[in-house]
């Protein structure tokens, strides 16, 4: 067991990586470095299947959790509408 | 239904409300889940709207216009929260949030918190299955998106909802690229954990 954290043998660098490598590609030896431990360890595999699921998710998710119907709620609505018509003498 | 985008070369404020407000308002509440706080961003973006009309000259429709304002306002709103309660992110191993998932002696997972295997849609499920199983799923996401930390939520609503570049929401809550990435990874550990607690045990259909 390694006491350098290199994500070879660490779960948590290893993680760590599988974040980065969804933004850009990482540098060769930390990619050399998740790739075998990605072979070697389910649990990583895991996560990395897992947290790619979660950042797909997430868009859908926020849009799916409001119906489609939904309307401001009056009293905001009644709030806006004198911004609106204050707006409106201010011009007129 | 949403009304048609016209080209319009003056813009119409009296009209906004009617036409755009429940539409912004929905945009809104899909991204920080209090009707509160959706409302007040909406009421935000016309001020602000309102305030800057003399930069409006049509290029864009007004209904566009809006929501970049809109986006605008949504990203201050996370800006505002992330920076309100301190978080140290340089804690001794045995000390930070990721303790809690990996063994600070050598990061290993601590078994008790192995991932878990996650149902796949597999063929003999039917779509009707499927579709229940991706509400429940985007449901509990929603919900576990409320427990983060304030600053995880704001990196994770900014990155994976808005899909702002890494860049961006660097600059825009003041983080650097290391603390931007310790945050993403707790925030995944953290989400991943609460999924999988709220989701996979949650009793299958009675």
């Amino acid at each position: 067991m390694s006491r350098i954290p290199s994500p070879l043998f660490n779960c948590q660098q290893a993680t760590l990586l599988v974040e980065r490598r969804a933004a850009a590609p990482l540098p060769v030896r930390p990619r050399v470095q998740l790739w075998a431990h990605l072979h070697l360890c389910p649990h990583c595999r895991r996560y990395a299947l897992q947290s790619a699921r979660l950042a797909h998710a997430a868009r859908p998710a926020a849009e799916a959790a409001v119906p489609a119907n939904l309307a401001l709620p009056a009293a905001a609505r009644a709030r806006m509408q004198q911004l609106f018509d204050a707006h409106g003498s201010a011009q007129g | 239904m949403s009304p048609p985008v016209l080209p319009t070369p003056a813009s119409d404020p009296q009209q906004w409300l009617a036409r755009f407000g429940d539409e912004l308002y929905r945009f809104a509440l899909g991204r920080v889940a209090d009707t509160d706080t959706a409302a007040e961003l909406v009421q935000d973006t016309f001020v602000s709207a309102l305030g800057a009309l003399d930069s409006f000259r049509g290029q864009a429709s007004e209904r566009t216009w809006l929501f970049v304002i809109l986006k605008r306002k949504i990203i201050d709103h996370y800006r505002r929260e992330a920076r309100s309660p301190f978080v140290p992110l340089d804690l001794s191993p045995e000390h930070a949030p990721e303790a809690e998932f990996f063994r600070p002696a050598d990061g290993h997972w601590r078994e008790e918190q192995y991932p878990a295997d996650w149902p796949a849609a597999g063929p003999d499920q039917n779509r009707a299955d499927l579709a229940l199983e991706q509400q429940e799923f985007q449901e509990i996401l929603q919900l576990c998106q409320q427990r983060l930390s304030a600053q995880q939520r704001a990196v994770f609503v900014l990155r994976f909802v808005e899909e702002l570049p890494a860049e961006d929401i660097c600059k825009e809550l003041g983080l650097s690229s290391a603390n931007y990435w310790v945050l993403v990874h707790r925030a995944k550990l953290h989400l991943r954990r609460c999924l999988e607690k709220n989701w996979l045990q949650a009793p299958t259909a009675a």
